[in-house]
């Protein structure tokens, strides 16, 4: 008994998911306190959370089981607690109704669950942990998206996301079958896929149906991290949903995704794989370049017509991804591109960092549309105008977070994207003909500046109108904003300086 | 740390322009502290290198890493002889400048911080020049220098003239940068390397031919910056800027950049790279410029022109030494020039300023007896200029013209004519300017100038007279191991005094001591001709500007409308545009929709993988 289950599944440590346990019993004690201990403000729940989040944040990095994904999931989850802590008035509105606040505890209380998910995620070396722990999170995340329930374009979000996410569900499950019955495990090995492909090769066979559930485990995740072709909830969803769960969905979600991508693809990484000329890694190149360059085109040209912020930050995010599934093509970085080791680096490394970019720059720009629609009642780019005349100084840390995301230079955006660039010139070496993809992430990075300086238009070119009051920047939103604006220019500048010598 | 010093030739006056811009825009008199301070900081620090004090090398940094040693672009100071001679010659200038600007400057209304800003970022782009140790830097400092003189010459912007001159003049040295960075990627190709002190042997064996057009190629830039004949229309023209910075940038140190490159390549590349071919270039552009310009100088009225000219004909010698292989020749000109020129600019400077910025020496007159010490400075540049014996300027120009009797007799005849019509024109504008009765107003109120624009003067002064002798010129002319020879009285010596006395006597003949009231020599076709600067400057405008512009126009239109607006950013923008909307459309809220979406795209991926 005892030999089939090691045999199936990986072994782990209680050690291993602390973390997660501290989450889910903050969570119910916070669930139990909203139920029964009716006095206490919601507000107060929202700052627990998010403060016992980003301590186990700080916890995962100074612990044992150190994982950078733990703590980019704790961060992006504290960050959009903190969003919906500065969102009350809409939330009140949206849930019970008026100015109550009832019933808006467990909106700041169940991301902590979903985060516990992504903890174990990161954890997870086999299937059934892996499909665990992203159900915490997908079923969290569908009732975030339709919490607010008098709100219609949030019920259809959860609607949409609980269908297209059972389907991929579905796919991964399908897919986890698919590999037992390949390799007789669930561990997610390189022993294991080594030992199938040859046991393959030495039959003569093509191993066709182990190829197929990769291919189905890979569909799986591209549906977390919004890569086509399973992209398409992203655009509604995050519209719809509230805008702190759009938050959630858009940094943390998708850092599960890729957690669990960079999972998928490491056993694939040993030597014997990587070998140019060897089937499986001309397969799996060239789904990723297909796929990167469907995502990136999809992503960056269907944001060009957008006027609704939110709806423009589900295709940036459909876009971004795009970038980060170019560093897949490159399992084996070449040594002589080291131009710089801010630049190149092993493909969970730099998708950590192109994400740690990202989440800082969406997390901010979230802020600044949930500031924009509690005060002046509208998501559309057209309710950012004249800002940089009302409110400066806020207009800036927005310029800010939108140049690191569109990547000007001297933002973190910037350095991670030129990555992602070099990430293909190295991938060239070995297949030269992925040299196609190259034009497209052109054009994709130029549209990108299109998209987002569209925000940035609109606070500078368009004169606010007669009626338009400077916002009140929320004490949180303001603290945020800056911190990540500060942070975005200090991890895109310092790499340049130290690179200097 | 120690290392890193010298890069303070640098960062102070960078950092003190951008504090200048940013901090002090509104107080001028805290800017002008500043520069002038930083100006004497880099002038120490220059004095502290050249008297023995830890010469060697800077840190180098690597600026832009492309994998190979070679092909990276590095910076990194150079501090031999040269260089650090040279960088006294721009810093002690520099200093005297800045001083006498406050003078200069006194009751002008436009911004003195962006004034003494500039006079800073000049100095940053100079010293860059100077001590870079590679091509790439020293055409960094290039542009930069093109755009401090671009700021500088337009000072004045409001005023139509200057704005036009600065643009002129930035516009012309583009035209010659076009050829430099040319240049500059054929030595990479040629040499494999831009670092000056690795290009030694590395040239063995390769055609001839490709050196010659290396070599142009480089010298475009410095026919450019230096202003030789046919891009010299700026220099004339630069003189709408205010006097001091004539002085720095337009008489002493910039337009004499290019002649320091050309001489910093020839001692690195080594002078067989220099082909006969390549050499006789150099040698005739920079002696078609010094006779033309001195003809011109001769009919010119306005006192900073007929001084631009004659920097633009003292380029002329040293590039033509420079083509004659001359190049400690070139070097000891360019030294001696750059004190006595900086001293006739700060002096004429000094003149317009006390006759209420009249610049006609035909309304000047009897200067020397109002103004006595600011004359008699003028004087001393003016004989140093025509070589009189004795002064600094006799002798660097008694070595150019011992290279060229012993290199080439016919470039020796030129250096002759053009020291006689140097003379001449020089003579025509002191006699003029400062005998006789005064003929204006403002000449005869004029008054000795201010002590901050003497004092100045009176240190130029020195130099123009003593910087040619060895006990000096051993030490400071920029030029390794430099051995003043003195003068010797031999044929050279008797063909420039008889020059000298001829210039001197058809002058005095023509103009007498200042009682004309207007040119004797004007009002006829040859005056005419010289006055519109021998209409070079209006065949470029109609020639070039209009002809080559309107034909270029209708291409570039055709270009730019049809094939650039019409197909690639229409046509792009279009074809982006329906695939936009398409992916649009797609995201119709269809929840089947999304679904068969996904599933056609499930389906794609597993044939990809069957493949």
């Amino acid at each position: 008994m005892n030999d089939i289950a090691t045999y199936c599944s990986a072994t782990y440590t209680w050690a291993q998911f602390t973390p997660a346990f501290i989450l889910i019993g903050v969570a119910a004690v916070l669930l139990m306190a909203d139920t029964f201990i009716k006095a206490l403000p919601k507000r107060a729940y929202a700052v627990t959370a998010a403060l016992s989040v980003l301590l186990v944040g700080c916890y995962t990095v100074s612990g044992e089981h150190t994982n950078a994904y733990s703590f980019l999931a704790c961060l992006a989850t504290g960050l959009s607690i903190l969003v919906a802590y500065d969102y009350t008035k809409v939330s009140c509105a949206s849930i019970a109704g008026g100015t109550s606040d009832e019933g808006t505890g467990e909106f700041y209380a169940l991301p902590l669950v979903a985060c516990a998910g992504i903890l174990c995620l990161t954890q997870a070396a086999d299937l059934i942990m892996i499909f665990v722990s992203l159900e915490v999170v997908t079923l969290t995340s569908y009732v975030l998206a339709g919490y607010f329930r008098r709100n219609q374009g949030s019920i259809e979000a959860g609607i949409k996301y609980l269908v297209l996410g059972a389907m991929s569900t579905g796919i991964l499950v399908f897919g986890a079958a698919w590999y037992f019955g390949m390799t007789g495990t669930f561990i997610l090995d390189s022993d294991v896929v080594i030992k199938t492909l040859s046991g393959s090769v030495a039959s003569g066979t093509v191993a066709i149906g182990f190829l197929m559930s990769v291919a189905l485990l890979f569909l799986g995740a591209f549906f977390k991290v919004g890569a086509a072709p399973m992209h398409v909830w992203i655009p509604d969803v995050y519209q719809g949903a509230p805008t702190p769960t759009t938050t959630f969905l858009a940094v943390a979600s998708k850092t599960a995704g890729f957690a669990l991508l960079c999972a998928l693809v490491v056993p694939f990484r040993s030597k014997l794989l990587a070998i140019p000329g060897t089937h499986v890694a001309d397969m799996l190149v060239n789904v990723f370049a297909v796929v990167a360059g469907a995502t990136l085109l999809i992503g960056n040209l269907g944001a060009l017509f957008q006027s609704n912020a939110k709806r423009l930050l589900g295709y940036s995010s459909i876009g971004q991804a795009g970038f980060i599934l170019v560093f897949f093509l490159n399992l084996n970085p070449p040594d002589f591109l080291k131009i710089s080791e801010h630049l190149s680096g092993p493909v969970e490394v730099l998708t950590y960092k192109y994400l740690l970019a990202y989440t800082l720059a969406t997390v901010a720009a979230f802020f600044a549309i949930a500031m924009v629609r509690t005060q002046r009642g509208s998501e559309e780019i057209s309710a950012f105008r004249g800002l940089g005349k009302t409110n400066p100084r806020t207009a800036f840390l927005i310029v800010v977070s939108f140049a690191s995301l569109a990547g000007v230079p001297l933002t973190m955006g910037f350095m991670v994207k030129m990555a992602s660039f070099f990430a293909l010139v190295g991938a060239m070496q070995s297949w030269t003909y992925l040299v196609w993809l190259l034009p497209i992430m052109i054009l994709t990075a130029t549209a990108g500046f299109y998209y987002y300086f569209k925000i940035i238009r609109a606070m500078y070119w368009e004169k606010p109108q007669s009626g338009d009051k400077p916002l009140c920047v929320p004490f949180c939103t303001a603290c945020v904003m800056t911190a990540c604006a500060i942070a975005l220019i200090v991890l895109g500048t310092w790499p340049l300086l130290t690179a200097f010598k | 740390m120690i290392q890193n010093l010298p890069w303070l030739f640098l960062v102070l006056p960078l950092l003190v322009a951008a504090i200048d811009w940013v901090i002090f825009h509104k107080c001028p008199k805290t800017a002008a502290t500043l520069s002038i301070l930083s100006a004497l900081g880099t002038f120490a620090l220059c004095i502290a290198y050249l008297t023995g004090w830890q010469t060697g090398t800077a840190d180098i940094y690597t600026w832009m890493p492309t994998g190979s040693a070679a092909t990276s672009l590095h910076l990194g100071l150079t501090m031999d002889e040269l260089a650090m001679r040279m960088m006294l010659v721009v810093t002690g200038i520099g200093l005297l400048v800045h001083i006498f600007s406050i003078g200069y400057m006194k009751g002008d209304n436009s911004n003195l911080s962006r004034y003494f800003a500039g006079l800073s970022i000049f100095m940053f782009s100079m010293s860059t020049i100077v001590l870079a140790d590679n091509l790439a830097m020293t055409f960094i400092g290039w542009e930069m220098v093109g755009f401090s003189s671009y700021l500088l010459i337009g000072h004045w912007f409001h005023k139509a003239s200057a704005a036009d001159a600065a643009k002129k003049a930035f516009i012309t040295n583009r035209v010659g940068d076009f050829g430099f960075l040319l240049g500059i990627l054929l030595t990479l190709g040629v040499f494999g390397t831009l670092t000056f002190d690795k290009m030694g042997t590395a040239a063995a064996g390769v055609a001839p031919c490709l050196l010659t057009v290396t070599v142009i190629c480089l010298f475009c830039g410095a026919i450019g910056k230096s202003a030789q004949f046919p891009l010299h229309v700026w220099l004339p023209d630069a003189m709408e800027g205010p006097t001091p910075v004539s002085a720095l940038i337009h008489a002493a140190t910039m337009v004499a950049a290019g002649v320091y490159m050309m001489v910093r390549l020839q001692i690195s590349m080594g002078t067989e790279v220099f082909t006969e071919t390549a050499r006789m270039v150099i040698a005739t552009v920079g002696a078609i410029t010094a006779v033309m310009a001195a003809i011109i100088a001769t009919q010119q009225d306005d006192i900073k022109r007929v001084l631009a000219y004659s920097t633009l004909s003292q380029l002329g010698y040293m590039v033509m030494a420079v083509g004659l292989l001359a190049g400690e020749a070139a070097m000891f000109h360019l030294y001696t020039h750059a004190w006595f020129k900086a001293l006739l600019f700060l002096g004429a400077g000094a003149v317009i300023v006390c006759c209420h910025h009249e610049q006609d020496i035909w309304k000047m007159g009897g200067l020397a007896r109002r103004m006595p010490v600011t004359v008699l400075c003028f004087l001393m540049g003016t004989f140093a200029l025509i070589a009189v014996p004795g002064f600094s300027g006799f002798f660097s120009k008694e070595a150019i013209l011992d290279a060229a009797v012993v290199k080439h007799p016919t470039f020796f005849w030129i250096g002759v004519g053009v020291a006689v019509l140097t003379t001449f024109y020089m003579t025509r504008l002191c006699l003029v300017a400062f005998f006789g009765p005064a003929r204006a107003h403002g000449a005869a109120e004029a008054r000795e100038a201010s002590p901050s624009m003497l004092l100045p003067l009176l240190a130029l002064a020195v130099m123009a007279i003593i910087s040619g002798y060895g006990f000096v010129a051993d030490y400071l002319v920029p030029a390794k191991g430099f051995h003043a020879h003195g003068f010797h009285f031999g044929f050279t010596f008797y063909v420039s005094l008889g020059a000298l006395v001829l210039g001197l006597l058809a002058a005095v003949v023509i103009y007498g001591f200042g009682k004309r009231s207007a040119d004797p020599l004007s009002n006829n076709f040859i005056s005419t001709a010289l006055r519109k600067r021998l209409y070079i400057d209006a065949i470029y405008d109609k020639g070039l500007v209009g002809g080559l512009q309107q034909c270029g126009a209708h291409i570039i239109e055709f270009i730019d409308s049809a094939l650039i607006r019409g197909l690639l950013v229409q046509g792009s923008a279009w074809l982006v545009r329906c695939i936009g909307v398409l992916l649009s459309r797609i995201q119709c809220g269809s929840l089947r929709a999304y679904s068969c979406v996904a599933g056609l795209g499930l389906l794609i991926i597993i044939v990809l993988i069957a493949l």
